[in-house]
């Protein structure tokens, strides 16, 4: 099966029963008195989201939403590692020049994040661009198959993608993506820049450090001579609380992911309230309903690798290296600022991450920005292309108007 | 409620839900060919359920256990009320034996001293006896746990003293690794002269000697260069921070999240708790039914296995208040070093634990060295408190001898 399918996603019904029987069988933890969020998961959040999973949530109509979504999947071969089946979504636009937009997710997010910026991308306008989405489940992630050997970098999940656009006929386009996503995008730009690569842009600008004298000159003495904003200092404090106490999660899956995947694979209410922290802590006090979710729980319960699948990335970018050595590329870079991001940069550090050209900041919103603030993050992405805009007609005949 | 015989008896009802879990133990998948690299690998953990489910004999293990003399008692904690606390106490038949406080750390428990326990107890003239007790700590074996926050390491310490002078050993010493290292440690700083009259440790961890706080050994230390073996133990030390060091951190600032993984996944503790049975060991042997052993008890633990993560977090806590830990007691300390321990520092950063009066050096053993090379601690124990030894004496009339 090389060639693109048309996918539906059908989650088996033995999957549907095993789970349905393995939340019959919780066995709970004790909680401290007044313990709320200090240790973790609170226990009654947890408590609730299993009795809703257990009795009354509706995987089979969530799952009908969902393949609401047009998506397919083809085989991508990548050097060293045979073919793997990449499961993706894709949407054309009405406009027939609009841009190619690759949409990167990242952990613990899906495809599913694409959503709600989906029908606005692709909406057809004079007054602003319209894009080609291509939304990938990356490898290990949802419906794409994850990969079976050691040493599966970053440069392979950009080889991935990369060949998957190209594949599309998308010869040159654009990337927008967040966490894993935003990683990607800075190494699509390095690596397929002079190619394929025309324009990035991220919501998550993760610079831990200020700019260097030798490296940035012009950064290093604006940075030097130009006090820090109200909002800057709130994002150093923010950065602050992450690294120093939000980032365990990080430091195991990127050393034994194997060890805490045991527990991934076999318990749905661990991966619960391994998963729900993050969608609770990393946004912006963000109303998640219950079956939101445990949606987007379910994609990584019944995700074709499984769950212990998605966190090896940690582990092969990390120990390469590459994590920490992201190179820097001439390609136009845009930036959004959302305060309740994990790490939320002062500008003159995150202009180190690349050529930027194009920088909007926000009163509101965290992490997962593409959902939690889809309106502002596509006026991000237009503002950047559209007319006048810094990165308008990258993409060659493409421009996003007709 | 005072002293109460003890034998550790699993209800039906808990044995019946551990098999049924272990029906519908969902699995990873695994990279090809990567060992240990990623964490606990899929063959060993597949081979222990296998046998979990099928051969292991849990009431024949609980027979073994309860061939050791076992008992439970209330402690009054201050500001955390009544926590009954279980405990193994073998007396020696020399009635003026040394009497000693084993204390354990985590993942280890109470039985980590099965094996030292008849060494130490046994009478001859050729060596000191000890009368033992091994308490299982709170939140651990089958000791209460405490419900409220911040029971730190002042309180555990606090529980093992009163533990000990319940038992009517108004003096005493104590050896520990792990936790039962900084317990102990702590237990020399706040009662120590008084109640406790010597320690003896295996996890020899102390920071560089530093001017203000141990100037004669700053000044020695400054002058002194480390030995190319030093230097290796460093890299070691380093080593495992970078790789082997996730379980830390997490169960440091996410131990309720963690914990739903523990209490919830059998499949899940065992991988968690195996990866260290076996990284953190010299090459120890583990048998499968000696595996499941050990982690039954954390599954069947009296607080479910989440509590046992929590001292962690607390001492972490006490650790950024930087009461403890930064007294120097003057009671005798002994320091046992095994090569295969996960911290390993050079020995003038150790003596800045407190007032050394032995060191041994080992060829073999670990983290677990009570378990793993009983004879081995055991002489390091009797040299420390011999007729000759720096501690003879220390407890007054129980000088280990008849």
């Amino acid at each position: 099966m090389s060639d693109e399918q048309p996918f539906i996603l059908s989650v088996a019904d033995a999957d549907i029963d095993l789970l349905n029987k393995k939340l019959q069988l919780v066995r709970w933890p004790d909680e401290l008195q007044g313990a709320d969020w200090d240790y973790g998961s609170p226990l009654t959040d947890i408590q609730r989201l299993v009795a809703r999973w257990k009795d009354g949530y509706d995987w089979r109509k969530v799952e009908a939403e969902i393949n609401e979504l047009p998506q397919f999947t083809r085989d991508i071969k990548v050097d060293g590692f045979g073919a793997l089946n990449i499961h993706y979504v894709h949407q054309k636009s009405t406009v027939k020049n609009a841009i190619p937009l690759l949409f990167l997710h990242g952990w613990p997010g899906s495809f599913l994040e694409v959503r709600k910026v989906l029908p606005i991308l692709t909406e057809a306008s004079a007054d602003h661009p319209s894009f080609h989405v291509v939304a990938p489940s990356l490898p290990g992630f949802g419906p794409s198959e994850g990969q079976h050997k050691p040493e599966f970098d970053g440069s392979k999940y950009a080889e991935v993608v990369n060949t998957l656009m190209l594949t599309l006929g998308y010869t040159e386009y654009v990337v927008q993506g967040g966490d894993w996503g935003s990683f990607l995008g800075r190494k699509l730009a390095a690596q397929y820049g002079s190619t394929s690569v025309k324009a990035w842009h991220t919501n998550y600008p993760n610079v831990q450090q200020p700019p260097s004298l030798l490296r940035f000159p012009s950064l290093y003495l604006a940075h030097l001579f130009t006090p820090y904003t109200a909002s800057e200092k709130a994002g150093l404090e923010r950065t602050k609380w992450f690294l120093s106490t939000s980032r365990a999660y990080f430091q195991e899956q990127a050393t034994k992911p194997q060890t805490i995947g045991y527990t991934f694979a076999d318990s749905p209410v661990a991966l619960l309230a391994w998963i729900y922290e993050k969608l609770v802590q990393w946004t912006d006090g963000y109303p998640w309903t219950d079956d939101e979710v445990l949606t987007w729980i379910s994609v990584y319960w019944f995700s074709r690798a499984g769950p212990a699948a998605s966190v090896r990335i940690y582990y092969e970018t990390v120990t390469t290296g590459e994590y920490h050595t992201l190179p820097w590329s001439p390609v136009p870079c845009g930036l959004s600022y959302f305060p309740k991001e994990l790490v939320v940069a002062p500008r003159a550090w995150a202009r180190t991450i690349g050529n930027v050209v194009f920088e909007s900041a926000h009163e509101s919103g965290g992490h997962f920005a593409a959902h939690e603030k889809p309106v502002e993050l596509v006026a991000d992405v237009r503002d950047m292309f559209r007319k006048g805009g810094p990165a308008f007609g990258v993409v060659g005949g493409r421009t996003g108007y007709d | 409620m005072s002293e109460q015989p003890f034998k550790v008896s699993v209800s039906d009802a808990d044995l019946d839900l551990l098999r049924r879990k272990l029906d519908l133990v969902r699995l990873p998948d695994e990279l090809e060919d990567v060992g240990w690299d990623y964490g606990t690998p899929l063959s060993d953990v597949k081979r222990l359920v296998a046998r979990w489910k099928d051969g292991f004999d849990w009431r024949k293990a609980e027979e073994k256990i309860n061939e050791f003399p076992q008992f439970t008692r209330d402690i009054e904690v201050d500001g955390f009320g009544t926590l009954n606390i279980h405990y193994l106490h073998q007396k020696s038949a020399v009635e003026n034996a040394v009497p000693l406080l084993f204390v354990h750390g985590w993942p280890g428990h109470f039985l980590e001293a099965q094996k030292i326990i008849p060494l130490l107890t046994s009478a001859s003239g050729e060596h000191p006896s000890f009368h033992v007790v091994a308490l299982s700590l709170p939140g651990y074996g089958f000791s209460e746990a405490p419900t409220k926050k911040d029971f730190g390491l002042a309180q555990y310490a606090e529980v093992a003293n009163k533990l000990m002078l319940a038992l009517g050993y108004n003096e005493y010493v104590a050896q520990g690794g792990d936790w039962g290292h900084a317990i102990s440690r702590t237990l020399a700083e706040l009662y120590g002269h008084k109640y406790v009259k010597a320690w003896h440790t295996n996890f020899p961890f102390g920071t560089a000697p530093s001017l203000t706080k141990n100037p004669f050994r700053y000044l020695l230390y400054m002058v002194t260069p480390y030995s190319a073996e030093e230097r290796a133990w460093l890299a070691q030390t380093v080593k495992f921070q970078q790789t082997g060091a996730g379980y830390n951190r997490l169960q440091s600032t996410r131990p309720q999240t963690l914990g739903y993984s523990l209490a919830d996944s059998p499949v899940g503790l065992v991988a968690w708790i195996y990866e260290k049975l076996v990284t953190w060991t010299d090459g120890y042997p583990w048998t499968d039914d000696e595996v499941l052993t050990w982690i039954s008890i954390y599954w069947f633990s009296r607080a479910g296995p989440a509590a046992s993560v929590r001292i962690y977090m607390e001492v972490a806590k006490d650790r950024a208040k930087g009461t403890l830990g930064t007294r120097y007691s003057t009671i005798p300390l002994g320091l046992s070093y095994f090569p295969k321990e996960l911290v390993r520092v050079p020995q003038a950063w150790a003596r800045t634990l407190g007032n050394v009066v032995q060191e041994s050096l080992h060829e073999h053993g670990g983290h677990f060295a009570a378990y793993e090379r009983p004879e081995e601690l055991s002489d390091d124990v009797r040299k420390m408190f011999a007729k000759g030894g720096p501690a003879h004496g220390v407890v007054p009339g129980k000088n280990g001898y008849a």
